[in-house]
Formats: structure tokens, sequence, C-alpha cells
């Protein structure tokens, strides 16, 4: 595998069977420094499986990875001590208060933990000393969910693997986990590999997106470029005519110009929705 | 390891103190009715209530048993003893399949921890357990024998009941060592206990079937309380160095297989 210094995760080939089932299957991608990578595809696709092999929890049938130059495999303790990880189903310690899981946490392999930082996450994501000291079973889903994710952040990993970080947070505690995102974007010192479902998380926060089916990448791309070349629904009005439907992709300068100095009575442009591009791959019309 | 080890003893610190609260109070009640027995010179009775497929098996030894002395060390080798002492191996050496089928080990292994340490840290746990039983045996002993005044009677010699207690330590280490190794292959915590359980118990049954069924001798060397034989080391003719050392080289190699597998496997 190339070891391009800018990688932040670079997977080769990934390969990892369960038995006669395909888990993924020669996947291969590149996640930048710094950038917030979307990894996306339906349930069972392999998201988490490509995840859990990053952090060496499973053993690659093929293939390999690496993070920050590390491989996740050969010097998995190196490539571990750069991540901070969320998983989907966070798991806890029924008898620990929120405060104790995350020093536990932290104590395990002794990353620093910036108090200040701690207490600003602590505060941003808006746990209370009462939350702090409560026990872990006794709290909510979506308070659990934000422990989680303050664990995955606090030690300031350099990568940041979050699997379905805002599955059961409140809108409130979305727009602060966006504004967190946000936060570490601008450091531009935290790469995130961001696995969700909410296509409307993905599109506001991610700067690229990779999308898996069948154990296999079917798409890669900036959401930038996606926007560009999305096909949008047009629907013009001229004067007191009938309103006229057309397909566009790409800019609409071309279309417009085609008006030809038609009065143009109302204009209406859909707006451009990540779904629609992530449903062609499971309709039949992929690219 | 420090916080591993913590972690796994605050856990089970409930079924912990509990065994450890019975495992001693069950040497106070087995001195006590020693204690009451010898006061009423009612050993002779005992004897003759022993059945008779025992008397045949163990032959003389089995009078050991109708005696104060042999009553006492009853309480290190009672099937209540041996099944807490084996609860409480399985239920320290078992953390790891826990831990995959609770998804903590996903936490635990996403930060830079060796696999390896996670098998040392129940490893180190379930042991830390194990002495604590016999301690706690030991003190149970001690304490009984001033609760129920047993002054003119013929307890057991401190180097008796030391032999005994690390023959148990033994037999509790050998099952440690196979009850990691099952918790290694294994995704969820319930089939490794009852898969170690069941060993345990079948292990048990084979050895105390072979004291009156001969040809049960042929597969009991297989079973780790076959190396454990009680009366053998209260009659002081117990190869008891030996014993242990079988028991403990058994456990070691389960261990090493542990810690392979654990190496190796998908958590």
């Amino acid at each position: 595998m190339s070891d391009r210094t800018d990688a932040a995760i670079q997977a080769a080939g990934l390969t990892k069977y369960f038995g006669p089932v395909v888990g993924i299957e020669e996947l291969s991608f590149e996640v930048g420094r710094g950038e917030i990578y979307g990894f996306l595809g339906a349930n069972g696709a392999g998201k988490t499986t490509t995840i859990r092999l990053l952090l060496d929890l499973l053993r690659p049938s093929r293939g390999s990875a690496s993070v920050l130059g590390r491989d996740c495999h050969r010097d998995s303790l190196a490539s571990r001590r750069q991540i901070g990880y969320l998983p989907g189903d966070l798991p806890i310690y029924p008898d620990l208060g929120a405060r104790d899981y995350l020093a536990y946490l932290s104590s395990l392999d002794g990353r620093p933990v910036d108090p200040a930082y701690l207490r600003h996450l602590l505060a941003r994501f808006d746990v209370s000393d009462i939350d702090q000291r409560r026990r872990l079973r006794e709290q909510s889903h979506g308070m659990k969910q934000k422990i989680g994710i303050i664990q995955a952040l606090m030690a300031k990993p350099p990568v940041v693997i979050l699997d379905e970080p805002t599955a059961g947070l409140d809108p409130l505690m979305v727009q602060a986990f966006r504004e967190t995102l946000a936060d570490l974007k601008k450091e531009g010192n935290t790469t995130i590999f961001l696995s969700s479902h909410v296509l409307t998380e993905v599109e506001s926060t991610c700067d690229r997106i990779g999308l898996v089916r069948g154990g296999r990448m079917v798409a890669t791309s900036t959401i930038d470029e996606i926007r560009r070349n999305a096909r949008r629904r047009v629907t013009v009005t001229f004067g007191d005519g009938p309103p006229e439907v057309v397909d566009v992709t790409g800019p609409l300068g071309p279309l417009l110009a085609s008006f030809n100095g038609r009065t143009v009575h109302d204009i209406a442009v859909e707006p451009f929705r990540l779904e629609d591009y992530i449903a062609q791959f499971y309709t039949g019309s992929a690219r | 390891m420090i916080p591993l080890l913590r972690r796994s003893i605050a856990q089970g610190r409930y079924v912990l103190l509990g065994v450890l609260l019975l495992l001693f109070a069950f040497q106070l009640i087995i001195i006590a009715q020693a204690a009451e027995v010898e006061r009423s010179n009612a050993f002779a009775s005992v004897a003759n209530l022993m059945p008779g497929f025992m008397q045949r098996g163990l032959g003389s030894r089995a009078m050991l048993l109708a005696t104060f002395r042999g009553t006492v060390t009853f309480g290190y080798f009672h099937p209540v003893v041996c099944i807490l002492v084996a609860v409480l191996a399985m239920y320290f050496a078992t953390e790891p399949a826990h831990e995959v089928e609770a998804g903590l080990v996903d936490l635990e292994l996403a930060r830079a921890i060796p696999r390896h340490r996670l098998v040392t840290r129940s490893l180190l746990a379930a042991i830390a357990a194990l002495a604590g039983a016999t301690i706690m045996m030991a003190l149970g002993t001690s304490a009984g024998a001033r609760i129920f005044d047993t002054t003119g009677m013929a307890m057991p010699t401190l180097e008796l009941r030391s032999l005994l207690l690390a023959n148990l330590f033994a037999v509790g280490a050998c099952l440690t060592g196979f009850a990691l190794m099952m918790a290694t292959f294994a995704r969820r915590w319930s089939t490794s206990f009852t898969t170690v359980g069941l060993a345990a118990v079948i292990a048990y049954m084979v050895d105390f079937i072979a004291i009156g069924w001969r040809p049960m001798r042929t597969i009991a060397w297989l079973s780790p309380f076959h190396y454990y034989p009680a009366l053998s080391v209260v009659a002081g003719d117990a190869p008891t160095a030996r014993n242990i050392s079988v028991l403990l080289a058994a456990g070691a190699a389960f261990v090493m297989t542990a810690y392979w597998q654990f190496q190796r496997r998908d958590v």
C-alpha cells in the first residue's frame, strides 16, 4: 500500500469474510488529514465491519488498512493510539456514573485528557454535575449517546471514528454535535470518519462521502461535486401558460439562456437532496 | 492493567463478597457441628452411617471422616466448597466472553491496549479471588475453633490445612485456565459459563463415582478433582506436590491456549 503522508486513513483491497458471508470485499479508499468523511450505506452494507477492521477488532481476510501511516493490524497499538471511537451501540458499565465512566476510559491507555476541554465538551452537550454522578443504567439513551461522543473526543485524538453519532440525540444536541465537528474542522488537526444514516447530517458536516453497498465501495465523491452534478427538477412558469418541468444536471445558466427573452412568471428549483443521489445506487440507475 | 483489574473486581464485588462470606460461614458451621458431635461422643455412630460404596472405595481413609479432625478438614473438600470455588474461578475467568458479548471490548480495544492484557487481567482477577477464598476459609476455621471452643479436640494441623488449601487453590487455578480458554472461544458469556460449569460438575461426578465404581477410574484422571485426593492428604499419603504440579501445568496449558486464541480471533 502506498503511504501517502496526506492520508489519515487508507484502505487497500480490504476484505473480510465471515465464513461464506461477505462482510466487505476489495474496499479501497483514502481519507485526507483534517477531512470529514461520511461513510454511507444501507444496513448490512459493511460500514461497521470496515470500522471494526480499522480498529483491529476484526482481522482482515485480505487487504490492509492504515491510520496515519500505521498499519491497523500489524502496528495495531500505534494505530489505535491515534483514534477516538464511538461505537454504534454504546456499551456501558451500568454501575458507573458518567464521570467515573469517562475517568475509567481515559485511564485505560493513559492518553492525557485536558480537563478544560473535557469541561467544554460536558457543557456543550449539556451534561450537568448531577448527570455525571447518576449511574449510566439510569440514564436516557440520548444522555448515554452524549457521553459516548464525549469519550471519543475527550483525548483530542487526531482521528475520530463515529458510528451513528446522532442516533437518539434531540435537535439541540444534534446542533451541538455539528458545532463540535465544525470547531474540529476549523482547528484542522482532526480527521473524522463518520458513519451515519442521517443524510442531512452528512450533507451538512461532511466534505466527502463514500458509499458502500454489498460490501463494496460503489461511489466516492465530495459533497460539492455531488451538489454540482446533481439532477434537479426546475419548474418554470412563463406568463399565463402552464408550468414547464425541466430536469437539469449541472449549472442552471444554459437553461436560463434558453428562455430567450421569454417572460418568466415563476421559477422553482427543487433543492438538492443527498438521498436522491444515494437512491440512484439502490434503484438500479447507478452511474 | 490496574484500572482494568480494579474494574473487574468492582464489577464482580457482590459475587466475590457473597462467595467469600459463604465459604467463611461454611467453615464455622462445620466446626460447630463437629464440635457438637465430638462433645456428645457420637463420631462412632457417624462411622456407621457412611455409605458402603464409600467405605469400600476409600478403605480405611473413610473412617477419617468419622473423626473431629476429619470433619473439620471436610470443610475444605465438601462438594459445596468445591462448587463455590469453581463458581468464583469461572465467574472472573469468563469475563472476556462477557466483554465481547456486551461490546465493552470495543471500547477497551479501540484504545491502545494490547489484547493479551484483557486475558491477563481476567487471570489475575480469578487468581486473586481464589486466594481470597482460601484465606477466608482459613480464617473461618480459626474463627470457628475460637467461637465453638474446640480446646482439647484434635484440630487438623496448620500444615495439613495449608496443604489442603493449596491443593484446592490448584484445582481452582486449573478451572480458571479452562474457563479462560473457553471464554476466549465464546461470543456469549452464558455459553462459556454454562459449558465450564457443566464440565466442572461432570468432572466432579466422574471423580466421585470413581470412588465406588472401578470402570470410571479409567477416565477419572481427566478430572481436576482427581488430583485433589483430600482424604489421602489428611491421611498423609498423597503426592500433593505432584498433584499440584499437574493441576498448575494443565491450567497453564489452558491459559496459553487462551492467549493464543484471543490474539487471533475476531472480537
